[in-house]
């Protein structure tokens, strides 16, 4: 293989395979290169180009972080030609993974702030990886507090791990859209649960990611609360072949969400073309 | 155009516009020799407007595809106006036809059409002398008289006209609301139409097939004929680029090539009007038109029906009769 | 000695045809026969080269292909357990020696735009540079402008040798060839015979000519990020501009800068290629993303993405450099006579009315 070359995936193989919705699979993999697999480093918030042979590659984040060194997982909506194939994946099936790609949240700007992530379906994928860093080095960070939504209970991702975040000293706040037989947790949409949650923003980061309108709705609500732009981040979601800033097709103006982003702050996006 | 015929023109559009929304007729464009689509909004914008051998357009691909939208947002919408050659509005005809516009939002300024230039062609015959600083060009009789950087030049028309305006039956709109200026003589007879195709089809099949390959080959795939299309109406969701489901692999081999522009002519088959665009757009000079003009005349032959020509006539594959004349 | 040589117009093939035995030789030639449109082709006897008029597609394919695989993968059992399957990457051959014969300086200039792209960014292309590296580029002074060129307004010019390793001047009856880089060199050596200094005399009268031809109107143009983003939202300006835009990639594939490409997949039984093909930011599907969402969905957003990227995301981004070279070929080929020059001017004209 040529060396240094960017196009090029190292083949991996898939461990463990979880359904976590009826349209949502995480999958762990493992690069079959043990000694690549050792000193595999990353910047939580990071993504990765996951190939299968013959279909396509596509961009999703890593979504476990790297203070756990046994596995890369990604959690993938099957919504395209190639998350439709990534979801027929078996434990011992290959795949290619290009990673790490992209630049990640920016860590130590965090280290001794609060922090409120709010997440909405499958964009709690990059808030976990944060999330479950910032647990394996808590002394680093204040308060954190996760207002996660979705739908029905049916269609949050990671509830095998809730008890975990919880106990991580992480004040979790779960919702759904509507009332559901044998939901405990909070009813609503996360903007309005936002609201009634009203964290401040002293000190206080917020980290977004969502739909796009619920995104919409939790800026308009972070800025009642006080928030800077400076003081919001979030993920950005566009069409990318190459992820390496080559291919072209995923600029915001003079940006390339996958070189620069897919992290920015409301402060980056405020200065970018407007073409979301 | 005359001096008389194109204040005419520009009359006829200085009365309709106050009703129109927007009215979509052709401006100069970077040289001489060239004019460009236009919207005119106000009699300053429609005083600019042209009509010369150089406005190639297929109007009715703007008006179907990338209308104008309102000026003013929640009103409701009033008339859009669109200048058309006969060519164009057998497309607005079979565009009615199909649904997809509906006589009554629009108001057609008909233009008869001495034909129009083929630019390659003309400089082919030119050469050097028209590279550069021409100061103006008209139909003048039979001949296309250039004024260029070097003194006038005049070229016979049917040395310089596109290959759809030699074999034109219709100059003159079929439909329209107002007509500027006098009625043309038809270039060409239903047999002289068909002369093209039946140079192809004489071909023995080997020399048939190396005629497509050497043609088709030079295909870039980048979809300037069927965008251009007035009737290609799955625009955005073209087989030819989904990838889910993916039909057409990447590779740029004749197969591909092939498959691409037969799909696109089996799409037409009984409804495309012979206007030509996708031969005229093609940067790589393919006649891509003549596989229609195939299946046109096999729709003729077989189903006794002609295309853009009448929009009370239901086009054959919009319609099922067990008794189908000719099959 | 100049180290200038002289091929006459008759023994121009046999130059051609010495070249070819070690490199691979694009030049300039009818696309077909009858037709009037040039396009690069490898030569090989028989190829006529057309040195005096402009291709219709730049010779951006000779170093970056319409489609090319960037690897190819091969499925295999796994004969430890034959109900697995393995993936094998397979090596990609390295890239021929090549000569572009017969270029524009304006076709010579648009590899700088990729060049900052593809070699200079934080992850570097292989494949293209490996080309790159490989391919003389040999550029004809160029006496052809017409009212569609802008070369001199972008910061080339008929007879800016910059961007070419051998410059080649017509003069009567052949032409006089010179290396302007080490790269051209040893390509010269031996092809042609010292040039005598009349021959010298008049390329470089040739030359002077060409330099003095007045290309749009003598306008210089810069970045225009400035102007660019007071217009971004202006859609009544888009709209006018692009009147009868159809969206095709016309522009996009004649184009000697435009390098955005899309990465596809292609699988026969059990091998297939992983392609990269020329893609279009003109097309609906460039930026849809599998959701359905599309941040550009209509054809004066791409447009105006297409204009921005050439005149103010990449001066922005790489030190006032412009994406284009003014070679005229989006404005003489589009379907619908868009003419990007004017524009660009536009967008300045009406900013600096506002001031």
């Amino acid at each position: 293989m040529h060396a240094c070359d960017p196009y090029t995936p190292e083949l991996a193989t898939v461990k463990e395979v979880y359904q976590e919705t009826h349209n949502i699979r995480s999958l762990r993999i493992v690069l079959n290169d043990e000694e690549k697999m050792k000193n595999f480093s990353y910047i939580p918030g990071q993504v990765g180009q996951l190939s299968v042979f013959g279909v396509g590659e596509s961009t999703f984040v890593i979504s476990s972080p790297p203070t756990r060194k046994e596995f890369l997982q990604f959690s993938i909506m099957r919504v395209g030609e190639v998350t439709q194939r990534i979801h027929q994946l078996q434990p011992g099936d290959q795949i290619g993974v290009r990673a790490p790609l992209g630049n990640g949240f920016p860590i130590e700007s965090l280290k001794g702030k609060d922090i409120l992530f709010v997440g909405g379906g499958i964009g709690m994928a990059p808030l976990r990886t944060l999330l479950l860093y910032m647990i394996d080095n808590r002394a680093d960070f204040g308060n954190i507090t996760t207002i996660y939504g979705a739908r029905t209970p049916n269609d949050l991702c990671y509830r095998y791990e809730f008890d975990e975040w919880r106990n991580g000293k992480v004040d979790l706040v779960l919702t759904v859209d509507a009332e559901f037989p044998g939901w405990k947790e909070r009813v609503g949409f996360v903007p309005t649960v936002l609201k009634e949650e009203a964290p401040s923003p002293n000190n206080r980061v917020a980290i977004v990611c969502g739909p796009p309108i619920m995104i919409k709705f939790v800026l308009f609500g972070l800025k009642e609360l006080g928030f800077e732009d400076e003081q919001i981040i979030s993920t950005l979601e566009r069409r990318m072949k190459c992820g390496v800033g080559i291919c072209g097709r995923c600029n915001i103006g003079s940006s390339y969400v996958c070189l620069d982003g897919p992290v920015f702050t409301m402060k980056q996006l405020g200065g970018m073309a407007p073409e979301m | 155009m005359t001096t008389t015929d194109i204040e005419q023109l520009h009359k006829l559009m200085e009365d309709a516009l106050p009703e129109l929304e927007a009215l979509i007729g052709w401006q100069p464009g970077y040289d001489a020799l060239h004019a460009a689509p236009a919207i005119a909004r106000t009699p300053e914008e429609a005083s600019r407007l042209v009509f010369n051998p150089f406005c190639i357009h297929n109007l009715a691909r703007t008006v179907a595809k990338t209308p104008p939208p309102p000026a003013k947002e929640g009103e409701a919408p009033k008339k859009i106006g669109v200048c058309v050659k006969g060519c164009d509005s057998r497309s607005i005809i079979a565009l009615i036809q199909e649904g997809f516009l509906k006589r009554e939002q629009l108001y057609i300024i008909g233009i008869p059409c001495k034909g129009t230039i083929d630019l390659r062609r003309l400089m082919k015959l030119a050469g050097e002398d028209l590279r550069a600083g021409v100061k103006s060009a008209r139909i003048e009789g039979d001949s296309l008289v250039v004024e260029g950087a070097k003194g006038s030049r005049s070229f016979p028309l049917e040395k310089v006209l596109a290959r759809r305006c030699m074999r034109c039956k219709y100059p003159n709109p079929v439909i329209y609301d107002v007509m500027a200026g006098d009625p043309v003589i038809p270039r060409a007879s239903e047999e002289e139409a068909h002369k093209d195709v039946d140079a192809v089809e004489n071909l023995p099949v080997a020399e048939r097939l190396a005629f497509w390959q050497g043609e088709l080959d030079r295909c870039i795939r980048c979809y300037a004929c069927r965008n251009a299309c007035p009737l290609c109406m799955c625009q955005d969701r073209c087989i030819a680029e989904t990838r889910d489901p993916k039909w057409l692999p990447q590779y740029m081999g004749l197969s591909e090539k092939f498959i691409f522009h037969f799909i696109h002519a089996m799409h037409l088959a009984g409804r495309c009007t012979e206007c030509g665009e996708c031969e005229r757009v093609c940067p790589q000079e393919i006649p891509v038109t003549l596989i229609k003009e195939k299946l046109n005349r096999i729709t003729k032959e077989l189903l006794d029906y002609e295309a853009g020509v009448s929009t009370e006539a239901v086009p054959p594959f919009l319609t099922f009769n067990p008794e189908e004349l000719g099959i | 000695m100049s180290g200038k040589i002289y091929i006459s117009r008759d023994g121009l093939a046999a130059a051609m045809e010495k070249l070819s035995r070690t490199m691979d030789v694009w030049t300039p030639a009818a696309s077909a026969k009858d037709k009037w449109g040039v396009e690069f082709a490898l030569y090989e006897p028989g190829v006529k080269p057309i040195l005096d008029r402009q291709s219709t597609l730049s010779p951006k394919k000779t170093i970056f292909p319409q489609v090319e695989p960037l690897f190819q993968f091969e499925r295999t059992k796994d004969p430890e357990d034959p109900s697995k399957t393995l993936i094998r990457l397979k090596d990609r051959p390295d890239a021929k020696p090549a000569i572009i014969f017969g270029a524009h300086p304006c076709d010579a200039r648009g590899f700088f735009t990729f060049d900052k792209v593809f070699m200079e960014g934080p992850y570097k292309d292989p494949i293209y540079k490996d080309k790159r590296e490989k391919t003389v580029i040999a550029s004809v002074v160029c006496r052809e402008c017409d009212d569609a060129c802008f070369c001199s307004a972008v910061g080339g010019g008929p007879a800016e040798k910059e961007g070419s390793d051998i410059w080649i001047t017509p003069v009567e009856d052949g032409y006089v060839l010179e290396a302007i880089t080490p790269k051209g060199e040893p390509i010269l050596e031996g092809l042609g015979a010292a040039a005598t200094s009349q021959q010298e005399a008049a390329a470089a009268k040739v030359q002077e000519e060409a330099a003095q031809q007045v290309i749009a109107g003598g306008m210089k143009m810069t970045g225009e990020t400035a102007e660019f983003m007071k217009h971004f939202e202006d859609k009544a300006f888009w709209q006018s501009a692009i009147a009868g835009c159809i969206s095709c990639g016309v522009c996009t594939f004649v184009c000697p800068t435009c390098y955005c490409f899309t990465i596809t997949d292609e699988a026969r039984d059990t091998e297939g290629d992983r392609l990269r093909s020329w893609d279009s930011c003109m097309f609906y599907h460039y930026t849809l993303e599998a959701s359905g969402h599309n941040p550009r969905p209509n054809n004066t957003d791409r447009y105006r993405n297409r204009l921005g990227h050439k005149f103010a995301y990449f001066p922005e981004k790489y030190d006032g450099m412009i994406a284009c070279t003014g070679c005229g070929r989006c404005i003489r080929n589009c379907p619908a006579s868009i003419n990007i020059w004017k524009i660009a001017q536009s967008l300045k004209e009406q900013a600096d009315a506002c001031m």
